[in-house]
């Protein structure tokens, strides 16, 4: 496979038509959401070292902020940009234009919408404090429909594709799309149609937090991944049989891990060995995803260098994970910012950047032109990649300070406050540094998007 | 592409088509139906890599998953061998909760234990509380009534309860601890009860009946 | 991978073996979990909180207090949290039965609730909490939204809040908690565990159980 191969010119062209709209719709969502989620980021990292801000605020009080924030990121963001992703993928992939774009469009604001009650009804005092899930009830089957509607499309590019054999982004975005409802309904009727009693809500909802990260989230950012890394290079991914061992991994692995948060908790003890093996057996996946994905970070352009940051975010979080799940390390960093630090390395460093480097990549090909300034785009990459390694860094380092403190039976709480007080400084600099990364993504887009300034002649290589 | 990718990096190149990727991947996998289909062992390092996590995962839940048990909440605990180890519960404290129970003891001997002149006897110094203990057991388990002396004090009508069958029916557990605490406490130095004791005495008075004073002294 | 339909059965097993191993598993073991009988006592534990409190638990998962503060007590040799006076032994999931929604939290921004009305070495009483609420302390932010400023008609109110130095209302005008204020800190202060289970009792470090 080299740089040099033909292709057939009506190519350029086969998503673009007919998948421009919803896509870039799903798209547009996803970056306003992001900045959405990014403002309450910045308000709730002030709210930790500055209990003043919107104190007294009824709807801005840290908990609710972070109850928003957290939906906001998940829903919003990956649940937007990343079926824009997804299906844009399957799409490609499939040879095909997009199908079923009206049904794109409708649950697409169906999805949206429902989130957006849910919000108002978290804000109204509704929320469940379930950590994932805590939208109120009424949001959730709206959101559940919204999404089957979206997944029909990406379902029948990937059924009616010419090739029959598959690549690994097909497995990753089929796995995405056909696992979510299962897991979001599971949860809804076991969570807050049908709660299950007691400790048994923890639970759920630890095996739904992990549920939607390894096998929504994670597939989502690598079918991307998976699918920029060879386009952009032109190389064929290196040990590439080992892809699918990879995949099923974290598949069959992944929502073993739920139990991840309660060692030492009110739940016998095996939920937390499981959880903690299954946490370094997916090391295996890592290391896999790696192997084969090892080209991103050769240099290129954007982005192929998001895809190789988020690649190195991700497997580092899972690294962080594997080792922070054992019980003598938890005992230093359970319940501090430690545990935001790894899950902010995985989910804004992980997830976030890769599918940046998949939005970088697909835009231009769905807008039928380049994007407006590049500028942008490396200011975007700059701040994004320092912003997440700041963010970790410092939030790693409030929490093994706080974990040490808490250690500590003399050290009152309001000491602890003060010792993590600079480093929790340093991660609202660094959320404010992604927050701004992010502004110039959306300026970026909407200037590609909307401006049909002169650039219309210039040619897209698909 | 009819040329070079370009250089402007707006475009986001790509340096291959969608067919190209698919078919070069496909044949990887070996596939393609006129390729011999190529098969090569993953390398050893990988290998090794899984094999070692799986061994590590094995040994993990071996020790630390608490054989599955739904009661282990300490991963280091081992489950017990058979016979439940019976809470070794404080008697005085047990005793003290239930003398102090509305309704029970406290109400007419008072937190004191001093009762109240001429209507409720006094257990604090008392010869009867501190005395045999069939005596006592017996005035616990049926109740006492008619004319009583207690530390030289006479009361005429006495109206103690009855705790065993007939009436409240505590358990021997709770009559011995009762009776131990009011044994040691207030300045009484008496031995404490024990609930064996207690269950051989309820044998022996079954279907009694309220005891009176007069006969109790007989009892040693 | 050729074929769709082995994906989707790897899928599809892969996804119903994890609910079965961990929600369904816990299910059978935890699911029917019943109140302990405790014969000396005559009494079931855990017990239920009554319902000024009960609502107290619904204001506090509105506020979603659990993303500051956790409600489970590990066990004494694993962190600091017996000696920190928030319980003398580990929290179980019989403690939590009779709770409709359990808030275990996940970070200590602030201690540990579990405990709160037997906590060493002085539990905080009603007024400390309600200060607590109105003017915050330390990392916790003030909740003033859940008092109501307002001029004193005839006689003070039975609940106003004794405020002194600058956080005092202006004269002629005292600080009342609302109905939610009162409910939370009733719920606060009904926060005990009160019983040891069998299966709580705590094994240092691999022994039998004691």
């Amino acid at each position: 496979m080299t740089a040099q191969a033909q292709v057939a010119p009506e190519e350029a062209s086969t998503v673009g038509s007919a998948g421009r709209l919803p896509l870039l719709l799903l798209l547009g969502c996803g970056i306003l959401w992001l900045l959405a989620a990014g403002v309450l980021g910045l308000v709730a990292a002030i709210q930790l070292h500055a209990p003043w801000f919107f104190e007294n605020c009824r709807i801005l009080n840290h908990g609710r902020v972070e109850a928003l924030r957290e939906s906001i990121w998940i829903y919003g963001w990956v649940g937007n940009a990343g079926l824009c992703v997804a299906l844009w993928v399957l799409a490609r992939l499939g040879g095909e234009p997009l199908r079923a774009g009206n049904l794109v469009v409708i649950g697409a604001g169906a999805w949206n919408l429902g989130l957006l009650v849910g919000l108002a009804g978290i804000v109204l005092g509704d929320g469940t404090a379930l950590p994932a899930l805590q939208l109120p009830g009424y949001a959730l089957p709206v959101m559940l429909a919204g999404y089957g509607a979206m997944a029909v499309s990406g379902v029948l590019s990937w059924a009616g594709r010419r090739r029959s054999v598959m690549f690994a982004s097909h497995w990753y975005a089929v796995a995405a799309l056909f696992l979510f409802p299962w897991i979001f309904s599971a949860a809804q009727v076991t969570l807050i149609w049908v709660p299950v009693r007691g400790v048994l809500q923890a639970i759920v909802d630890g095996w739904y937090t992990q549920g939607i990260w390894s096998l929504w989230m994670a597939p989502l950012a690598l079918a991307g991944a998976y699918y920029v890394v060879p386009k952009a290079t032109g190389r064929t991914l290196p040990s590439y049989d080992a892809a699918a061992l990879g995949f099923w991994c974290l598949v069959f692995v992944g929502p073993w891990t739920g139990g991840r948060h309660l060692i030492g908790g009110p739940v016998p003890a095996w939920i937390s060995s499981i959880a903690i093996v299954a946490s370094v057996t997916l090391l295996f996946h890592y290391l896999i995803v790696l192997i084969n994905l090892r080209w991103a970070f050769g240099g290129g352009g954007v982005a192929l260098k998001f895809v190789a940051f988020g690649l190195a975010a991700y497997a580092l979080g899972g690294l962080v994970d594997a080792v922070t799940s054992m019980r003598g390390v938890a005992l230093l960093t359970q319940f501090t910012h430690f545990d935001s630090a790894q899950q902010q390395l995985a989910f804004s460093g992980g997830i976030s950047l890769m599918l940046f480097g998949a939005v970088y990549f697909a835009v231009p090909r769905l807008a039928g032109r380049p994007w407006a300034s590049g500028a942008l785009m490396t200011g975007h990459l700059v701040l994004a990649v320092v912003g997440v390694a700041l963010l970790a860094v410092s939030l790693g380092a409030a929490g093994l300070i706080q974990g040490a403190a808490l250690n500590e039976p003399a050290v009152p709480f309001a000491e602890i406050a003060e010792r993590t007080r600079t480093w929790l400084l340093v991660a609202t600099a660094a959320d404010s540094l992604i927050l701004f990364g992010n502004l110039l993504l959306a300026a970026n887009f909407i200037q590609t998007v909307a401006c049909r300034c002169g650039r219309d002649q210039e040619a897209v290589t698909p | 592409m009819s040329g070079p990718p370009s250089r402007d990096p707006r475009q986001v190149p790509a340096a291959v088509n969608d067919e190209n990727l698919l078919a070069a991947h496909e044949k990887l996998l070996g596939h393609q139906p006129d390729d011999r289909a190529n098969y090569r062992l993953l390398p050893l390092g990988i290998l090794f890599f899984l094999s070692g996590l799986i061994l590590f995962s094995a040994t993990y839940l071996n020790r630390y998953a608490g054989h599955f048990s739904a009661t282990i909440y300490n991963e280091t605990q081992k489950p017990s061998t058979g016979a439940a180890a019976v809470a070794k519960i404080d008697p005085i404290a047990m005793g003290k909760r239930l003398f102090n129970t509305p309704g029970a003891c406290v109400t007419c001997h008072q937190p004191t234990g001093e009762g109240i002149a001429g209507v409720y006897p006094p257990l604090a110094g008392s010869e009867w509380a501190q005395g045999p203990e069939d005596r006592v057991l017996r005035i616990l388990l049926d109740g006492l009534t008619g004319p009583v002396t207690v530390k030289g004090t006479a009361f005429s009508a006495s109206s103690m309860p009855a705790f065993g069958p007939s009436g409240s029916n505590w358990s021997d557990d709770k009559i011995a601890a009762v009776l131990t605490y009011v044994r040691q406490e207030w300045g009484n130095k008496a031995p404490p009860i024990t609930a064996d004791k207690v269950a051989a005495v309820r044998a022996q008075v079954a279907d009694h009946g309220v005891w009176s004073a007069s006969d109790l002294l007989q009892v040693k | 991978m050729k074929n769709g339909f082995l994906l989707f059965l790897g899928l599809f097993s892969a996804l119903g073996l994890s609910w079965a191993g961990i929600v369904l598993g816990s299910y059978a073991q935890l699911g029917a979990l019943a109140p302990y009988y405790d014969d000396s006592e005559a009494q079931s534990f855990p017990q239920r909180l009554p319902g000024i409190a009960a609502r107290g638990q619904l204001v506090y998962r509105d506020l979603n207090c659990a993303s500051c503060h956790t409600q489970q007590v590990r066990r004494p040799d694993f962190g600091s949290d017996q000696a920190r006076g928030w319980g003398e032994r580990q929290s179980v999931a019989r403690d939590y039965i009779f709770q409709p929604w359990v808030q275990l939290g996940q970070a200590r921004i602030g201690p540990d609730l579990t405990n709160l009305q037997s906590r060493k070495p002085t539990a905080p009483d009603e007024e400390d909490l309600m200060e607590m609420l109105y003017a915050g302390q330390g990392a916790m932010p003030a909740y003033r939204f859940l008092f109501v400023d307002r001029p004193v008609v005839g006689q003070v109110s039975e609940h106003a809040l004794a405020l002194t130095g600058s956080l005092r209302p202006a004269p002629g005008h005292e600080i009342v908690p609302t109905a939610r204020a009162l409910a939370l800190v009733a719920y606060l202060q009904g926060l005990g565990t009160g019983y040891d289970y069998p299966e709580a009792k705590p094994a240092v470090g691999g022994g039998e159980p004691k």
